[in-house]
């Protein structure tokens, strides 16, 4: 990656590539990639080469940031891979409408209202610590268009 | 007995064979709890003996004899002599006259086995001399089928006798197994060796092929002979603590005998019978194995039973001519090749003052002409990669000459110089393409893995370092063999990269460009390791003595070598050899860079470009800059070379900096060349002393320029820059030093640039965390403690910004955890080291850091549970390592933090996180270090119930070093709450552990290893309260009062054996004396509750 002048910033939003290239060898694990169209986190890297003299190769194992599907690559390490703009966002939630909505508030104190409860055991949890009355931060992910929540916690900020 | 019982048995012994599918899984449970109950029977011993002549179920009859043995055990002391001897002699008639398999068979031999071991006790060995006696008459004269039955019983109770893990161990102190062991090897061990090896005589001179039943005997006898060659003679030099819960190693010792055993190993006819014996017996592997072993063994014969020189050279001579001669009628196969590498080391470790004896040429001509033979063998191996026994014995050969070539009392360098010259050009040949030599052409192009493989340098590296030291033996002829082939190899490949350039060839790497990548590949690994010694850590690493005497040999002109070495001319005339050498290496190294530059680097192997830059990182490491006092003597040409104060190494340091950049350039996206360009750079850079011209060279300052204005280079390269750069900044001075740092204040500005913009996009963060890992660079990089402070100051405005950086990106691991990295390793590194005022100021950015990360991270749950752990983990060692490095500084204040720093941790270190072995081990590693460290003891009361919890958890874990540690943290608690009196509630928190403790070590839950550890806790602890031990032991035994009422006499006597004579005080002795007392209640205890 170049200087920061050289650098052009994507916002990430409206219109903008959702991804950007990097050279293979220059990305680094718990970073992001995007393999098999997907965004994905690198949770291993490992580097091979076609016979004893031939170039390296890097072999890219990544889980979807989104559904923690396992997906794999392999590139050689000259080459330039895309790697996703990915954002993660805590919001207050205030409330949950009764159709499985959560109305968020950002830090800013823009609400929003688009966002499903999550699938599983997270989804639950949600709602069995917001009914219980508990103050909760939701960290909201972002990626190639996609967006949900991915995480909660008490939010011990406002105890203080 | 009524048949019910044999039917019950049976039954569920079927139930318990039966495939899933046709029992139920009740039914199962059932037939075990048939199998469980009758496990714990009670005097079985008659019921046992109908089942083995009556039952037809082989479970039942292995059931059977494990009750017999594990009832033995526990009941030895309430048995009367005559029910044992009644017992053993039906066992072994059962035995001769039944056709029994193998698991029964064992398991009962081993039975009789325990009687004759602890019958021993009492009677002195009175019935074991009988039985042997017996066994003898067996062998001798009786069915092919007994005489079998006899020998395995013999090893039985030899295995018994030797304390292996096989053995039964419990019931006994280790005190008593090593008294009858030493009576056992003095009285009969030489008896059975002498008795075994007539037998084998006999077999041998009858001429009869070893088949069939005769070769399983065969073998017996030999197990049994190899079995005594083998042991491990008590010795009474170790003292009891040594000896105690150390079972016999896995390797054999060497033949160490008493002087008892002169009359019987130093007859000449014995090791020529051995040699007869491997003879007979080569053609059949398995017994070849146990014959190979005997000689081995033979040939490590030590001991006072040839405490003089003179008896020392005899057997030496007589075995070497035995060993010869076998060689001349032998062409050794493949497992053979093994031991007869082991018996030639073996002799060389033994026997180095013997070696130049009447059998001196011999033994180097065949020497010689087998490790050629190996070399050969091992290289054919490779290819086909599935076995690695010529591997194996060619390193064992190689180990053999490393002895002979630094050994001064054995050959002299005449004699050795052909030897090492035909080995050298035997393994040269076999790794050259033809026609100079025979490798074979490569393999089909397959995969090679680089992170699990290891390079071939450190996969070849023992090798390589000797044949180094064979060749420099032979210097003159291995010089000039290795300089023509480079010459010729690296002119082709110049040729072959010059047409590609010029368009007139194809820019491809076809067959013919391979074949010179790897010829020259093994050329230049073969001359680094003859020119120097592959050793870049650690010690300086000097010019090898005998390049330096070769130099002055030669006497070369000066003027000449120096002008050829820089490329002023071309004429060898007079050049000393090693210059012609380095200065050709230098001249690839320069046309590769030439290439790369040319966009070449696309045929140019990357694995070559490693193994150059390999080579001038080592010959650099002993040549540039050498100190004339380390050597003895150093020849003209060298001195003014290589001297401080010469401008050639000013040109060569220049010259290896310029190429480090180039291949750092572009070679960046190939691991194996871009490390060892790096190594080169830290070698370079590693010079101690102030007029490093590393650091004024131009070449070097262009490097850190480029680096300063920022480069494509992957993070952990920068970072290892960065980290060449601090090294070389910590020994310079004024400009030159300001210049170096540019690249430090570079990143700083880069930091501050980024935390100025607020942004939050994924480049930015990956930036970041570029930075943080090239700020780890500089940390690693500040070596002088004196410059410590200042280079402190340079990274405190890096650290400063951490707790901001974490509560800006808490939503992104891969910023975070480079920024804790970061933390805890310049805690670790430089902590130590700096003003008290920096020490401060790191230890507030520690607190705001502990507060910021829990803040976002304590209470989280996340969609991916196992992603979250994984960060969690990583997160945590990193939490870790800063709390004990800032903890080990033991400055004032940092209890304080460590206490914030664990209160946040221990409750995000879940149970699901402690079942991963690596942290739990640093986790409760971190805990005993704090405890040394005084910092547990002045929590608040609740956190130090979670360090208790943790310590219960940990005790639990069944791994022998979490238990240890958790051991040796109570016992740390224990000794500082002894001081407090035992109704403080950090000693009550602590004495919660004691029961837990006692009831893992009884039931044997605790890793057998930790038991020592595990006494010493209960010991510090009932320190704290000396009423413990007692009152534990009193609910111990009204507890097996309503259970097991019969065992609570025996449970009483233990105990009181185990406070016999003990106070608690703390005090050395009596912990001893606990200690002791702990061995015996344990020998006891499980004697009757538990057998192995």
């Amino acid at each position: 990656m170049g200087d920061i002048e050289d650098t052009h910033f994507e916002t990430g939003d409206s219109g903008a590539s959702a991804t950007f290239p990097m050279q293979c060898s220059a990305l680094r694990k718990n970073g992001f990639v995007m393999l098999k169209g997907r965004p994905c986190k690198i949770v291993e890297m490992s580097t091979s080469k076609t016979g004893k003299h031939g170039h390296a190769k890097v072999h890219l194992v990544g889980i979807d940031i989104f559904n923690g599907k396992k997906y794999e690559d392999i590139c050689p390490s000259t080459h330039n891979m895309d790697v996703p703009h990915v954002k993660r966002e805590d919001y207050q939630l205030t409330d949950i409408s009764d159709d499985g909505y959560l109305t968020l508030m950002a830090d800013n104190g823009d609400l929003r209202e688009d966002l499903k409860i999550p699938d599983g055991d997270l989804g639950t949890q949600l709602r069995s610590d917001f009914d219980g009355g508990k103050e909760l931060l939701c960290t909201v992910l972002k990626s190639c268009g996609e967006e949900c929540v991915i995480a909660v916690k008490a939010n011990t900020a406002l105890d203080k | 007995m009524d048949n019910s019982v044999i039917q019950t048995l049976e039954t569920a012994a079927q139930m318990l064979l039966a495939p899933p599918n046709v029992v139920s899984s009740e039914q199962r449970h059932q037939a075990e709890s048939v199998f469980l109950e009758f496990r714990s029977t009670k005097n079985p011993y008659q019921l046992c003996r109908e089942l083995l002549e009556r039952s037809t179920s082989d479970y039942v009859l292995f059931e059977a004899a494990s009750l017999i043995k594990s009832a033995l055990l526990k009941e030895w002391s309430l048995l009367s002599q005559i029910d044992i001897s009644s017992l053993r002699e039906y066992l072994l008639n059962y035995l001769m006259r039944k056709e029994t398999p193998p698991f029964l068979r064992e398991k009962l031999l081993q039975t009789i086995a325990i009687i004759i071991k602890r019958g021993s006790i009492e009677d002195g060995g009175r019935e074991r001399k009988a039985l042997l006696a017996e066994l003898e008459k067996v062998i001798l004269g009786s069915p092919i089928n007994q005489q079998k039955l006899a020998c395995s019983l013999i090893l039985a109770i030899m295995q018994e006798y030797a304390i292996t893990v096989k053995s039964a161990d419990v019931g006994l102190t280790w005190d008593v197994h090593f008294r009858l062991k030493k009576s056992f090897e003095t009285v009969d061990l030489k008896k059975i060796f002498r008795f075994t090896v007539s037998v084998l005589e006999q077999i041998v001179r009858s001429g009869h092929r070893p088949e069939g039943e005769q070769a399983l005997l065969t073998k017996q006898l030999l197990t049994i002979v190899d079995t005594v060659l083998c042991w491990n003679h008590v010795s009474s030099l170790l003292s009891k603590r040594y000896i105690s819960a150390i079972y016999e190693s896995v390797s054999a010792p060497a033949l160490r005998l008493s002087i008892s055993w002169r009359d019987t190993i130093m007859q000449p006819e014995l090791i020529a019978l051995f040699f007869e014996i491997h003879v007979y017996v080569r053609s059949n592997p398995e017994l070849a194995d146990a014959s190979l072993s005997c000689l081995v063994q033979l040939s490590t014969l030590s001991g006072v039973v040839v405490t003089t020189a003179n008896l020392k050279q005899q057997y030496f001579d007589n075995y070497v001519k035995c060993f010869v001669n076998m060689l001349l009628y032998i062409q050794p196969v493949d497992k053979e090749i093994l031991g007869i590498s082991h018996i030639y080391r073996r002799l060389v470790q033994c026997f180095p003052s013997q070696i130049n004896g009447t059998t001196a040429q011999a033994f180097l001509q065949n020497l010689t002409t087998l490790t050629c033979h190996c070399i050969r063998g091992s290289i054919a191996e490779e290819r086909v990669n599935d076995d690695t026994v010529w591997r194996e014995a060619l390193s064992k050969f190689l180990h053999t000459w490393c002895s002979l070539v630094h050994e001064s009392e054995g050959f002299s360098n005449e004699t050795l110089m052909e030897p090492c010259k035909e080995v050298f050009n035997t393994y040269l040949q076999s790794r050259l393409a033809p026609p100079d030599g025979t490798r074979e052409a490569e393999l089909a192009d397959d995969d090679i893995n680089n992170d699990i493989e290891e390079d071939e340098r450190s996969q070849h590296s023992n090798v390589l370092l000797t044949l180094g030291a064979l060749a420099r033996k032979a210097p003159a002829h291995c010089c000039h063999v290795l300089f023509t082939l480079l010459q010729d190899r690296s002119k082709r490949l110049e040729g072959q990269l010059q047409l590609m350039h010029m368009g007139k060839l194809p820019v491809t790497n076809g067959e013919d460009l391979i074949g010179l990548f790897e010829d020259l590949h093994w050329i230049l690994m073969i001359t680094g390791h003859f020119i120097a010694v592959d050793c870049t850590e650690g010690e300086t690493v000097l010019i090898p003595s005998e390049i330096i005497n070769y130099s002055i040999q030669q006497n070369a002109n000066v003027d000449a070598s120096l002008r050829y070495f820089v490329g002023e001319s071309t004429n060898t005339d007079n050049v000393d050899s090693i210059f012609k050498l380095v200065g050709l290496i230098l001249s690839i190294s320069t046309w590769e860079c030439a290439a790369l530059e040319a966009g070449l680097g696309t045929v140019f192997s990357p694995e070559l470009s490693a193994t150059i830059s390999w080579l001038l990182k080592i010959w650099s490491n002993s040549y540039l800059m050498l100190q004339g006092s380390a050597h003895a003597e150093i020849s003209p040409v060298l001195d003014c070379a290589f001297g401080r104060t010469s401008n050639i190494v000013t040109w060569v340091v220049a010259r290896l900096a310029s190429r480090v950049g180039t291949c750092l350039r572009y070679l960046s996206g190939q691991p194996a060349a871009a490390t060892q360009a790096l190594q080169l750079l830290t070698t370079l850079a590693h010079a101690q002393h102030k007029q490093n011209p590393l650091a004024s060279s131009e070449e070097f300052l262009n490097l850190v320029a480029w680096e300063a204005a920022g480069n494509n280079l992957p993070g952990e390269y920068r970072k290892e820059l960065h980290r060449a750069i601090a090294i070389c900044a910590t020994y310079a001075e004024g400009d030159v030093r300001s210049r170096l740092l540019t690249s430090t204040a570079a990143l700083q500005d880069k930091l501050f640039n980024i935390m100025n913009m607020k942004s939050d996009t994924e480049p930015i963060r990956n930036m970041l965390a570029d930075t943080m890992d090239c700020y780890i660079g500089v940390t690693e990089g500040v070596l002088e403690v004196g410059a410590m402070d200042e280079q402190f100051l340079m990274l405190i405005g890096a650290i400063d910004k951490i707790p901001e950086i974490i509560f800006t990106y808490h939503n992104y691991p891969g910023v975070v955890l480079p920024c804790l990295n970061l933390l805890a390793k310049s805690a670790k590194r430089m902590l130590h080291s700096v003003q008290p005022q920096n020490v401060t100021k790191f230890l507030e950015v520690c607190n705001t850091t502990f507060e910021v990360y829990m803040r976002w991270n304590s209470g989280k749950i996340s969609s991916i549970p196992t992603d979250a752990e994984e960060e969690a983990y990583e997160d945590i060692c990193a939490l870790m390592e800063v709390i004990c490095s800032i903890a080990r500084t033991g400055a004032e204040r940092v209890g304080e933090t460590c206490a914030r720093g664990l209160r946040i941790l221990l409750p995000m270190i879940t149970p699901q996180l402690l079942a991963l072995p690596t942290l739990a081990q640093q986790a409760y590693k971190m805990l005993r270090d704090l405890t040394a460290s005084d910092q547990l003891m002045h929590m608040p009361i609740e956190d130090f119930h979670m360090v208790v919890t943790a310590l219960r958890v940990g005790l639990t874990a069944v791994s022998y070093d979490v238990s240890t540690l958790c051991c040796d943290t109570i016992v740390g608690l224990s000794n500082k709450a002894r001081t407090l009196g035992e109704d403080n509630p950090y000693a009550l928190s602590l004495l919660t552990l004691a029961e837990l403790l006692l009831m893992l070590i009884i039931k044997t839950e605790i890793p057998p290893d930790c038991i020592p550890a595990a006494g010493d806790a209960i010991y510090a602890l009932t320190c704290v309260k000396p009423a413990l031990l007692e009152s534990m032991a009193r609910q111990l035994i009204e507890a097996f009062a309503i259970n097991d009422p019969t065992n609570v006499p025996r449970l009483e006597g233990a105990f009181a054996i185990l406070t016999e004579g003990v106070i608690f005080d703390g005090l050395r002795r009596h912990k001893l004396c606990f200690q002791d007392n702990f061995q015996k209640f344990l020998a006891n205890v499980h004697g009757f509750l538990i057998v192995k």
